[in-house]
This record gives structure tokens, sequence and C-alpha cells, in this order.
């Protein structure tokens, strides 16, 4: 294998385009289709009487109006439950416009199409809906106490009983010398792409077929949606992700009302069709993730070890469930770590709420499993005493230990088995990078500048790179240029940098000559999509087999030719020669056109694949189970997911005044396998880093208790700026997956898990009181601290007989 | 499409039914008809133009009463199309005395084809609602005398039974051909003018004279 570029920091040259403005949206498609707008529900429970249009008549330029009453066949039906499971065992979602109830504000109920967005708004704002308002189920406790129900078949809100165990949890807690119980809150974020959702749709009616764009992570899927909900054969169907700014796992999320009802307008009404999301409909319409309470009791000796994890998990799901379980399975599954633990059990009781939808976003319930986790550790080695790096140490996997098999199943229905790692290097690696035995000094220091610091960390394994499987196609025109195409998507990934390396250096050609294409169906119709960190993994392999077939027919080819044996044969900077023997060589471009027996030559290259030009005789032009042309498909299909992992270390600094929290320094280590491109690494972590931040200090979903979000807009909804998001410092460390043909690892969700644990263990060990609850404020923290019930740590406790402050 | 409906006329139910199947009052009552022609005992032609935006267009339909038990019952059967697509519908209209007034109530089965069917049902019934209701003021202030008709008289040119009694049907019937207002350059209303989409279903609909409001059951 060439390695030349493989692991190297490659620009990304999607850059050069993305960033002039030279990228290609969805809004920025078909300037001339007409636009839809949506009248949404205000209420988050309620039944809907009566649809009066007559005020949006009046609008000129408005050109139709959709409830659910036009919707027939499949589309009358309630959009797919995408992830069956056998404990999803009260699955419900929503229609694509409401059919008599809606469950969350934000509901789609009618569809308006204009001559544009403007005339479709005014015409949306003239819609009367008349409500009779049902009683709101809102936040996990009052799902959890259910006075009342969101659905009312559904009693107890209750959609699913998620539960593992890897042995009998109570007899080891009982046995425990240590026991502590303790409850812990999460609260709502979201995706927060800086692109929202978009659908466009053209319907070509002579030929019967519909092509749509949609800013999606799953273009074959949402094809295979669209087909089904609307009636039209597979192949009459091709759907389009365009430059898609941003996912983070909203997009993954489909059909989405809208990528259905926009296709179906266009084949009514004969025109294209477009609508894009706008950030309110964004806040209360797309979907949003993270909110869980955990109640959590661990055993444990006296040296910090543990002996028995025993979690309860009640997890807020939205008013639907068309994801399924799967982010519970994440959190029940995840929530372990990089621990050996003797006996776990977990029970992740997924809740209905009348709130927007709760489907992936970066992390998965990874965050909300390590902040368990590892808030876990913090709490013993402050029962005991202990440094929280010591008590971590003491139970993490060893590297002798691998294959670890954790006796639970996965998000994909597969044994969790970490493939690899080396959790104790992660350790001391981090605690080099961040200064964790100088923290005491740290502290001294802040405090003699009337600040108090506090330090914390937080370890994870991610597992990564799930199937069913991915697909490669890799293609040598005669021209030189090389095609390269997988149906999974991009959002700003860098894939058409970090594929076209893994091509080029698989190849052994220029990576000028690479051309990626990705989440188009006519390029690739068999695909998953983008999502768990799979994108590397998945696609990376498929496309390395891809264009290693490529390679394996171009040296055989090259070596008819050359009259050599394949195996004397190298392919460097596009040319294929005999090893050791400058001269004798044959460029690829020219082997792809021999590839191609032709009759008809069109240009120069042509004559040396036509007809009259030498050939053997005694075989056909296309020998049996030969094919015409350079090109070789593959798949990628693995037997389980591999398992990536990482340790973070936030230090804060507090102000005793304000109780402003500012992120003074930020560590990561960070072991994704074998590394594509470590600047696109490094910018992945980066960018998980920030929406940690923001997850712990910033982001939440400020519904009242009427099902309201009071915070819908940037204006309220506080993100992290640069300002806010601290230099970060990162160490890599490699252990190579041993399940892939690359040994890569994915890395696109990592930097975000452990942010909200890190950061709370730091603020603790700041301000000495405990952490239970988490994005917190600075007017929180100021509560907190005036709050006499509040629970000092025993650590503070020390420091106070000590005469340090807090 | 299933729409059912009522309005009050009034009226006694002996004088709206002479006013609603007077064609020289549909004439001029239908909102956008330029044309309306009697084309046998109890046929109709009409052309109406109306619609904006996308879809705009003249409609051509005919209308055809049975079974009538004046000043009860009828049934009406119109069919029409245009660009943007064709409507039939059957409707049973019942008139019923209520005090010096009438209660009209009407049961209409419709089937809207072609690229206005693709609209959504509520906007069709939502212009075609807009349309009776204009239809049926229209009726009323016939009936109250709120107006004075105007140019509503069978053109010359095309009237070859100048004895045409308001209620009586002619025993031999030619085509006699009465102008709408729509037909009238002048005349042309800017509220026709706002009712683009659906045309078919309203005016048609508003023809036969059946859409107040109504429920729309669900398609089958």
């Amino acid at each position: 294998m060439t390695t030349k570029l493989f692991g190297e920091p490659v620009r990304r040259r999607e850059d050069a385009r993305l960033i002039v403005g030279k990228g290609r949206y969805l809004d920025d498609i078909g300037h001339n289709a007409l636009a839809a707008a949506f009248v949404r529900s205000p209420h988050a429970h309620a039944r809907v009487v009566d649809i009066d249009v007559e005020g949006a008549l009046d609008v000129e330029g408005l050109v139709a109006i959709y409830t659910y009453d036009d919707l027939t066949g499949p589309m009358a039906e309630p959009l797919p439950v995408l992830i069956p499971h056998p404990q999803l065992t009260a699955p419900r979602t929503g229609y694509s416009l409401a059919y008599e109830k809606v469950h969350h504000v934000g509901e789609p109920i009618v569809m308006v199409v204009a001559t544009d967005r403007y005339i479709a708004e005014d015409a949306a704002e003239r819609i009367v809906v008349t409500y009779e308002e049902l009683p709101a189920v809102v936040g996990v406790d009052a799902a959890h106490e259910a006075r009342h129900a969101v659905h009312d078949d559904v009693p107890d809100n209750v959609s699913a009983r998620h539960h593992q165990e890897t042995g009998d949890v109570e007899p080891a807690l009982a046995a425990s010398p240590h026991t502590l119980t303790f409850t812990q809150y999460i609260e709502r974020s979201a995706s927060m792409p800086m692109e929202g959702r978009g659908v466009h749709a053209h319907w070509d009616a002579d030929d019967r077929s519909l092509r749509v764009y949609t800013a999606t992570q799953a273009s074959t899927s949402v094809r295979a949606a669209i087909a089904a909900k609307l009636e039209l054969s597979l192949d009459k169907v091709e759907v389009i992700a365009p430059d898609v700014g941003g996912g983070f796992g909203v997009k993954i999320m489909h059909p989405w009302p809208e990528e259905l009802l926009v296709p179906m307008a266009a084949m009514n009404l004969g025109a294209d069709v477009k609508w894009s999301e706008d950030r309110r409909e964004h806040f209360i319409s797309s979907a949003h993730e993270r909110q869980q309470k955990q109640e959590i009791t661990v055993g444990f000796d006296d040296d910090g070890r543990l002996t028995a994890l025993d979690v309860v998990v009640w997890h807020d799901n939205g008013a639907y469930t068309p994801y399924g379980i799967i982010i519970p399975i994440i959190t029940a599954t995840q929530l372990i770590g990089p621990y050996d633990i003797p006996v776990y059990r977990v029970r992740v009781d997924s809740v209905y709420t009348n709130t927007v939808i709760v489907t992936p976003y970066r992390g998965a319930g990874r965050p909300q499993a390590c902040y368990a986790m590892e808030r876990t550790m913090d709490r013993i080695a402050d029962v005991l005493g202990l440094d929280r790096a010591v008590v971590r140490e003491r139970n993490l996997i060893q590297s002798s230990q691998f294959p670890y098999d954790a006796h639970l199943t996965f998000q994909d229905g597969r044994p969790v088995v970490y493939d690899s790692g080396d959790y104790p290097g992660l350790m001391a690696k981090l605690k080099d990078l961040v200064g964790w035995s100088g923290a005491e000094e740290l502290r001294d220091d802040a405090t003699a500048r009337g600040k108090l610091l506090g330090v914390g960390m937080a370890m994870y394994v991610e597992g990564t790179g799930p199937g069913p499987y991915e697909g490669g196609h890799v293609q040598v025109l005669g021209s030189g240029k090389v095609l390269v195409a997988t149906g999974l998507t991009s959002q700003g990934q860098g894939h058409e940098t970090s594929f076209a390396q893994i091509v080029a250096s698989e190849l052994g050609v220029p990576i000028e000559d690479v051309e990626v294409t990705t989440g188009d169906t006519r390029r690739f119709p068999y695909a998953v999509g983008t999502f768990a960190s799979r994108a590397a993994v998945m696609s990376g392999n498929a496309i390395a087999l891809a264009a290693r077939g490529v390679r394996e027919k171009a040296l055989r080819i090259a070596a008819d030719v050359l009259e050599a044996s394949p195996d004397d044969l190298e392919i460097e900077d596009g040319v294929v020669q005999v090893k050791g023997v400058p001269g004798t060589s044959i460029p690829l471009r020219t082997v792809a056109v021999l590839s191609n027996p032709l009759r008809y030559a069109f240009d120069e290259a042509a004559k040396q694949a036509t007809q009259f030009t030498s050939h053997d005789d005694s075989k056909p032009p296309v020998a049996p189970g030969d094919a015409p042309g350079l090109e070789h498909r593959d798949y990628y299909s693995p037997l389980r997911s591999t398992f990536a992992s990482g340790a973070h270390a936030a230090v804060v600094e507090i102000d005793p005044a304000t109780w402003e929290i500012d992120v003074v320094k930020y560590a990561v280590v960070h072991d994704c396998g074998n590394v594509v491109n470590p600047m696109i690494v490094e910018g992945q972590v980066h960018g998980g880093v920030a929406q940690g931040v923001g997850g712990a200090l910033y982001e939440r979903m400020a519904y009242d208790s009427d099902g309201q979000l009071q915070n819908a807009s940037f204006m309220d909804f506080l993100m992290p700026y640069a300002s806010e998001v601290p230099d970060v410092v990162i160490d890599h460390q490699q252990t190579p997956s041993p399940l892939n043909p690359l040994g890569i690892k994915g890395a696109g969700e990592a930097g975000v898990i452990p942010g909200t644990a890190a950061i709370a263990s730091a603020i603790e060990d700041a301000v000495g009181r405990r952490i239970t609850s988490m994005p917190i404020s600075p007017t929180e923290l100021y509560d907190l601290m005036r709050n006499p019930a509040a629970e000092r740590t025993a650590a503070s406790a020390g420091r106070a007989e000590n005469g340090v402050l807090a | 499409m299933n729409l059912d409906g009522s309005a009050v006329l009034h009226a006694s139910p002996d004088r709206v039914w002479e006013v609603i199947t007077d064609p020289a009052v549909l004439a001029r009552t239908i909102p956008g008809c330029e044309s309306l022609e009697q084309t046998g005992q109890d046929e109709y032609r009409m052309n109406v133009t109306v619609g904006v935006g996308a879809i705009r267009g003249t409609y051509a339909g005919e209308v055809r009463l049975s079974d009538q038990q004046r000043p009860k019952s009828y049934v009406m059967h119109a069919s029409g199309a245009g660009g943007p697509g064709n409507v039939r519908a059957t409707v049973t209209i019942n008139l019923e005395a209520d005090g010096d007034a009438t209660a009209l109530t009407y049961s209409a089965d419709a089937v809207v084809g072609g690229p206005v069917a693709g609209v959504g049902q509520r906007m069709i019934s939502g212009v075609a609602k807009r349309m009776a209701g204009q239809f049926f003021t229209a009726i009323d202030d016939e009936l109250t005398g709120a107006v004075v008709p105007i140019a509503s008289a069978p053109s010359a040119a095309a009237v070859s039974d100048a004895s045409l009694a308001a209620a009586g049907a002619p025993a031999a019937p030619a085509v006699r051909t009465f102008a709408g207002k729509a037909g009238v350059p002048a005349g042309t209303s800017g509220d026709v003018q706002t009712l683009a989409l659906g045309a078919v279903g309203g005016a048609l609909l508003t023809l036969i004279g059946v859409l107040v409001g109504y429920r729309l059951g669900r398609r089958g």
C-alpha cells in the first residue's frame, strides 16, 4: 500500500468551495420553485377542532393548501417507526400533517404552497386552526408521575423499558463494603446545525420520476421512504444530499414530514416545490436530545474498586419514537466506559412528553452515559478521600484484557466487545497534558487572584462504525480522473479530502486526480447513512476495498501490456511500472482505456482500444468473468462496532462575585485507531469540545410547564462563541482496530462526549458543592452556593478545615 | 368529495325557486359569470372566467336540473372543464319555509380532477365556499330588492324567444344567452380576481347554488 497520503494532514479540499460562498446548499437550489410554509401547532397537546383557510384565499400568489385530509394511501398512515425493537412496546409516531391531535408545539398541521416563501408565510398566517387544549406533560418527572398521558393509549407514558444486566446486581451490592445512591439530571440540547433542514422536489410528469434534494444524513433511506410513502417505484426516485451545512445527528432522523410533503406537492402541482426550515422551525419541529434523570447505585471497596453498578434512567423521548430506543440503548451500553465493572445492571425507561421528538444529537446518549459513570467515579473518590484519577485508574480495563467482552448488546444488535485500546495510556497522557499533579498550585494561584479554580476529568469509550454496511465505487477514466462514490452523506466532515486520501494512497494516484461524490443515490444507491462516527470506518474501508479492486485489475491489464507479472508491478503517481525498471511503464489512464474494448474511436486515446489494434485472437475481447472498464465496487460490513476511546480534563475558574464560569484549559487525549487525516480529526475534536462546553454551561431547551419552548431563538438559546470555547490541547494515542482493513475507529462524536462530565467535575472541585444537574448557569451556581441545604463535598470540607476558601 | 351546507334567503320558497332557477338572475349573480346559455329544458351552458396566480382560466360548464318538486327540492347535475382542471357534481337542494324566509340546504357529491385537484381539498372548498357566499348574497339582494338588475336581459342577437317568462320554460327552447357581470368588461370585480384556484370547483358548484359551508368528509 502506498501510504504517503494516508495519515497526512492534507488540507481540506472542499474548503476552497465552502468558505468562499460557492457551496451549493439546499436553499441555493431552485430559485423559481414554489415555496412551502407550514402552519404548526402553538399548543403542546391539543385536539384539532377545525381548520379554516378562508382568510388565506385573498393572498395573491397562493397555490395550494394541504391538510391531513389531502393525504392518501401510505401518506395517510403514521410516519414509520424507523428502528423497531422488542422492548419498544408502545411506539408512537406522528403523521406528516396532524391527524386529530397534536402532541407538541411545532407539529405541522397545514402545508401552504405559494409563489414564494413570503406569500406562503402570509397565507399560512391567515389560516385559523381551532384547538381544544389538553393537559401537557413536560419533563421526565411529569412523564414518570403520569398524571396525564401524552398518548391516551399509553397511560404510564412509557414507550419502552430497556434493560440489560451482566450478573446478579443486588447480592453484589449487598456484599459491597460501600454503596452510594444518588440522583442526577441532564437537560435537553439540540444539534443546531448552521443550516436547518430543507427539501426541494422536482417532478417530471412525462417520465413520472422524482428528483429530491434534501439536507439529510441518509439520502438512500429518504429515497426508500419517499418511494414507499408516495407509492413510486424506487427507480423513479432519486435523492441527493447537496452541500449540507452541518448535521450533528438531527438530519439522520428521516423521513421528516417535509421530506414527504414537499415531493407530494410537487407531484400534485406539476411544479418544483421547495421548503427551507427557518430557525424557529428548527427549534420547535426538528429534534432535541439529552434529557435524562439518572438514579445510580454503586458498590465499591475500600480502594475504590467497583463491585457492582445499578442504574435506572428516565429518558425523555419527546412526543414520538420514530428513532426507536437507540439513545436509551447507547446510554445503557456505553455507560460502563473504560471500566471493568464486575456486575452491571441498567434499566432505561423511555418516556413520552409533549415536547419535540428526541433523536440522536452528536454523542447520542453517550454524554449522558459518561456523565453517569464519571460522576460516580468522582463521588467514590470523594467518599474515600482518594484522588479522582486514582479511583479511575484502579478500575480501568487493562490492555491485556482485549478483546474485552462487556456482555452487553449494542445499538447495532451486536455484542459490545471492545476491540482494542489502551486506557491506562490515555490516563497517563491526560494527567501530563493537563498538569493534574499541579492542580493544587493552580488552585492556590487562582485563590490569590480571588478566583475559585477546579479541575475535572472524564473518560469514555465510544462504539463507532456500526453496520450494517457501506459501499464504495472507484472508477478510473481514460482521462486519468478517478471517480469515487459512496452513498453515505457529508455535512462538512471533510469526506472529499479523507476519502480521496484513502484512494490516492491505495491506488497510487495524485490526490488532484480524485473526485469524491457522497450522498447521491444516482451515483451509489446502496448506503445506510452518516451517524455514530461511522463514515471513515464504513465508507473509508469500503472505498479502500474498491480501490484495491481497481488496483488489482489495473495491474492485471498492465501486466499483459508490459509482459510482466502483476506481482512485479507498482503504481506510482498514476503510472504503472515494473518495479526497479524505470521506463517500462504505462499510465493508469491508458490502462483505463484498454480496459474497455472499443469498436468506435472518439479520440486519440480511444484508438488504442479499438478492434484493429493488436489483440489476442484466442480470447474474447471481454474475458468470461471480467467486465469492461477500470472500476470496482465493494462493500464493507463489519462483524460489530469498533470502540474508540479518550480522556478529557477541564480546568475552570469561577468568579465568586458573578459566579461566571470560565473554562481556562481543556485537555484531550484521543484514540481513534489509525488516523486518515490528523488535521481533520483535530477539527472534529475541537468542534466536539465546543459543543461539549455548550452542553455543560449554556445550551438547554427551556420548556415551561405548558410545553412552550421559551428560548426558541438564538437570542435566548445560548451557544458558545469562540470567546467561550477554551484553547484545546490534544494528544493522540493510536491503537488500531483489528476489525477493519484500515485499522481505523470513528472520531466524529468523541469530542462532545465527556464535556458535561468533566466540566461538572471541575466546577464541583472549584466550589465544593455537589453538582447534580447539568448544564449549570452562573445564576444556578449562585443559587446553589446560597442554598444552605446544598451538599458540600468531603474534599471541600477538608479544605475548609485547613482554612482554604470554599 | 361530499359537501353539505345551508343558507337563509329572505323570501318565500316559491319566490326563491323562481329567482334561483331564472337564468337571467343566475347570469348576473354567479361570481365570474361571462355568459349563460339556455340549451334546453332546464339545461344551461356557461362560461366563467376566474383565477389569479399560477392557475387562471376560463371554464366552460353545463348544468341540468332534474327531479324538480317545486318549491321543495330539485337535483342539479353539473360538469365543467377549463385549463386548470374539471369537475363533476350531483347536488340535491331542499327549500323549506322558515317564517318569512327560506332555509336552503344542499348535499353535494363532487369529483374534482386535473391539476386543480392537486391544490388541496380545503383550498378548493374554501374558494367554493367564498363564491357560494357571494352568490347567495347576490341572490338575497335580488330577493330583497337591494340591487336593480342591469344588463341582464338576453342579448338581442341570441334571443329567439322574446316572450320569455321568468318562471315558464319555453315549449321549444332555443339558445338564449344571458350576459353575466364578468362579461361586462367594466364590471369585472376585484373580488373575482382574487379567486384563483379551485375555480372550477368554485364556479360550477356555485353555479348550482350549493356551496355555503359544508363539512368535508374524509376521502375514502
